[in-house]
């Protein structure tokens, strides 16, 4: 069932709070040594997914293994070898940062002296304060310095950034980044793009508990359009017009939507025209992202 | 209104909306002590004899006059009424206003609501007067409800609404001190903690002095007091009310004015930076770091309990010397000084034992509430098996009862040894450590509670309040052996006797054994709590929708 590669592997998992279905199948598969993006809308699961990755809930049905274990079972021994930075860090109001990391560097197992202080350092972090003192992006930078400072397998990230402002994102981006080149996995739940589009080698969508879309970048890509903008010599005959498909024509302007693996297409209809302009965009996760907010209607698969 | 209360309005409605119903248990509780006692008076103590029983009972306990207070007439129903429930009523209503007054202040500050309402329209003072305002109303209704409900089920008009006053009384003055502990505390939790441990150190005191006999002019240092001398259905004085709302209008004169002085979200003491480097390495010392304020405030306050209770034991024969009945009971040989003194000082340790079990409750309680504040759920997902995490709080929440009880215990034993009224030091000692595996019951049946149903933390209390009842007033209304023997503390073997039931202790640590192993059970296997995303709740919730 489990090929070695797989660090996380979910088969139909579902869950459920009362009445309230929050996890409704969710296939999830993260390779070893990859940034996976986990994307959606608030509410769609991302939350729930990751508590029963970390064995904090009890799965009602589906399969899943987690670095070759079983999350809810063996649970200990796995944590060994992961690390967590909650999307709501809720800090112990009378301790202080740094010992609030120590602590859970020492329930994990020990932590890397060294790597504690340069990324404390690098966060801009002051380990003095006391839990109640510190703001949301603070907190957040606590729970990242004492997730990263122990050297583990897998790290399981809930919105992390949420609170951070743009420096410290960066940091962040970096920081993992360099936890990848060192073989880490790294899960990252996030509803920021930018974020998700420099970091993950591999995206899922999550809407409504279930898993919608799933691939690299470039394939998720292919599924949605590229935008094509030229200027041309002379006006697009009703022919071309209709070889483009999805066109607008303003005089010798086109605007125009194609598929991705299209644009090659597009390019022949187009040049006979005498291009004297041309922009292609590729398209933007944005685009593939807001369809998850749409209503449910085309692009909700089973 | 003064630019400084602007939207006290739209705030005090939306908290009486959301906080007002959190005040509802305590009105329940307060009315049904009252009418409880009303009530059942007649049926219990239907001729004059049972009522001279009964005083003769109260005469020779001094530990229930600690806690009642002085019982100026026992004879009527209101008389009976206002002994029984006076004191204990006017505690309760103090503490539900003083947690009313610092969840709508501090509370929402520590948790941000506050910061959203703050930002709006909202004078710099308009939480603190709602807040205020909140615990007075809801106060003053407690008064009310309480004097009405009592006169419909057979208490005397004038008396029933004069005792429903004190407990308004005291809610208002202690809605008064919760103003100014709201503005000292660094954070909710101190805030409270200052606003309990002044009512409980005057609470003690008033009765502690009642029972000595001190002079006069103690009663009228104590706020606490006043309300006593209004004396319902013995003199029935109203005047000491208009103290009360003068002590309130004061304090929250300097509540407001420390308001005014101090910072957003931190208290007139400000915090220090502390060590960058931490300590605790597991899950035992953080259980030990979370729980250090209150043991240490908690070991010194036993350390008052067991003087108290010592002086208590050592003038047992003064106590008891004024009181006929039990004067005739020793002149003909029904009971034995040296066996009246071991009894006594069993009840007394039963009520150090029960008093203990209350901060292992709040250990075990305190286990849920940080697991609904996320706190749990990072140490969870480190390395940590479940029973290990509540397993050290659990040792905790045993271990710091035993020692308070072994600390008090001690002291009774001491001083009692030392007054030459044939009471050994080892006996005192002995019947300390008799008395723990009792208190261990009631704290391993709210490890149940939050271990298998955690949903409803407010049974974890079940266990204390039942031994309370049970114990203090269990032999007064003469309840059958059976019912008596709900409370562990029933099970202590009186170790002076020639020949103690040591088998009890068995049977209630079994029962013991059973907690646990239910708790333990229910949190290994369930669901940790989880808030999937932050809504806002309450009171910010309210005004945010309107506000759109």
């Amino acid at each position: 069932m489990v090929t070695g590669s797989a660090v996380i592997e979910t088969e139909g998992l579902t869950k459920s709070y009362g009445t309230f279905q929050a996890l409704k199948g969710v296939d999830l598969r993260v390779e070893r040594g990859q940034v996976h993006g986990f994307l959606g809308p608030n509410g769609a699961g991302k939350s729930t997914t990751i508590r029963v990755l970390l064995g904090l809930l009890r799965a009602d049905g589906g399969t899943v293994r987690l670095l070759d274990g079983d999350p809810w079972d063996d649970v200990t021994e796995l944590h060994r070898r992961l690390a967590y930075v909650p999307g709501d860090v809720s800090l112990w109001p009378g301790m202080t940062g740094g010992e609030a990391i120590d602590l859970l560097g020492s329930l994990r197992g020990g932590l890397d002296e060294h790597r504690r202080t340069e990324l404390i350092e690098r966060f801009e972090l002051d380990p003095t304060k006391r839990g109640r003192q510190y703001s949301k992006g603070n907190r957040q930078k606590v729970a990242i310095v004492a997730a990263l400072a122990s050297n583990v397998e897998l790290l399981i990230m809930d919105e992390p950034t949420s609170g951070l402002d743009p420096l410290m994102e960066s940091v962040f981006q970096d920081v993992v980044q360099e936890a990848k080149a060192e073989g880490a996995t790294v899960l990252l739940s996030s509803h920021i793009l930018a974020e998700a589009e420099s970091l993950a080698d591999k995206l899922s969508l999550i809407r409504d508990g279930r898993i919608v879309e799933s691939g690299t970048l470039a394939e998720l890509r292919d599924h949605t359009s590229t935008t094509i903008h030229a200027v041309l010599g002379r006006p697009l005959d009703s022919a071309a017009v209709a070889a483009l498909g999805d066109a607008q024509v303003d005089g010798s302007r086109v605007t125009a939507q194609v598929e991705s693996t299209r644009v090659g297409d597009a390019m022949e209809v187009l040049t006979p025209f005498g291009i004297s302009s041309l922009t292609v965009t590729p398209p933007s996760l944005e685009h593939l992202f807001l369809r998850l907010y749409e209503p449910d209607d085309t692009d909700a698969g089973p | 209104m003064s630019e400084s209360l602007t939207g006290t309005r739209p705030l005090l409605g939306a908290l009486a909306k959301h906080d007002g119903s959190r005040f509802a248990p305590w009105v329940l509780i307060v009315t049904a002590l009252s009418a409880s006692s009303v009530l059942v008076y007649p049926w219990i103590f239907p001729d004059a004899a049972d009522r001279a029983a009964l005083a003769a009972a109260v005469g020779s306990n001094p530990a229930l006059g600690l806690i009642f207070g002085p019982a100026y007439d026992l004879s009527t129903v209101d008389g009976f009424n206002s002994w029984r429930s006076l004191a204990l009523g006017g505690f309760l209503t103090a503490l539900g206003a003083i947690f009313l007054v610092t969840r709508a202040t501090r509370a929402q500050e520590d948790s941000g609501q506050a910061e959203l309402l703050a930002s709006g329209v909202m004078g710099r003072s308009s939480r603190l007067m709602a807040a205020s305002l909140l615990a007075l109303g809801a106060s003053l209704m407690l008064g009310l409800v309480v004097g009405l409900v009592t006169v419909l089920f057979g208490g005397g008009w004038e008396d029933s609404m004069l005792l429903g006053f004190t407990f308004a009384g005291t809610g208002w003055m202690f809605t008064g001190i919760a103003s100014v502990t709201a503005q000292i505390g660094g954070d909710s939790r101190s805030a409270n903690s200052m606003a309990v441990g002044t009512l409980g150190v005057l609470f003690l005191a008033r009765g502690f002095l009642y029972s000595v006999e001190a002079p006069e002019w103690t009663t009228w240092v104590n706020p606490l007091g006043w309300m006593q001398e209004t004396r319902p259905a013995s003199g029935n004085h109203w005047w000491p009310l208009a103290l009360a709302v003068g002590f309130s209008v004061v304090a929250l004169a300097v509540g407001f004015y420390l308001q005014a002085q101090r910072d957003f979200g931190q208290g007139a003491i400000a915090p220090k930076p502390g060590p960058g480097r931490g300590r605790y390495t597991t899950t035992w010392r953080l259980a030990l770091r979370q729980n250090r304020g209150p043991i240490v405030t908690w070991s010194i306050a036993f350390v008052a309990l067991g003087f108290v209770f010592g002086f208590f034991v050592t003038s047992i024969y003064d106590l008891l010397g004024s009181d006929l009945a039990v004067q005739q009971a020793i002149a003909g040989g029904a009971v034995t000084p040296e066996g009246l003194v071991g009894a006594f000082m069993a009840t007394i340790l039963s009520m150090v034992g029960i008093v203990a079990a209350v901060p292992g409750v709040q250990t075990v309680v305190r286990i849920r509430t940080e697991e609904v504040n996320d706190r749990v759920e990072p140490i969870m997902a480190t390395a940590t098996p479940r029973w290990r995490y509540y397993a050290s709080n659990v040792i905790v929440a045993l271990g710091a009862p035993t020692i308070f009880v072994l600390i008090a215990g001690t002291l009774v034993a001491v001083l009692a040894s030392s007054a030459d009224i044939g009471v050994e030091l080892g006996d005192g000692v002995l019947q300390a450590v008799a008395t723990v595996p009792a208190v261990w019951t009631v704290v391993a049946f709210s490890v149940a509670v939050i271990g298998a149903r955690p949903q409803i933390p407010v049974a974890a209390w079940i266990g204390v309040l039942l031994s309370f009842a049970i114990t203090l007033l269990g032999p007064t209304f003469n309840l059958p052996d059976w019912a008596l023997a709900i409370s562990s503390f029933w099970h202590v073997p009186k170790v002076t006797l020639p020949d103690p039931e040591w088998i009890g202790l068995v049977w209630i640590s079994l029962v013991t054994i059973v907690f646990l192993a239910v708790g333990f059970a229910g949190f290994g296997k369930r669901d940790l709590a989880t808030t999937p995303s932050t809504p806002l709740r309450g009171p910010a919730r309210l005004l945010a929708g309107a506000g759109e």
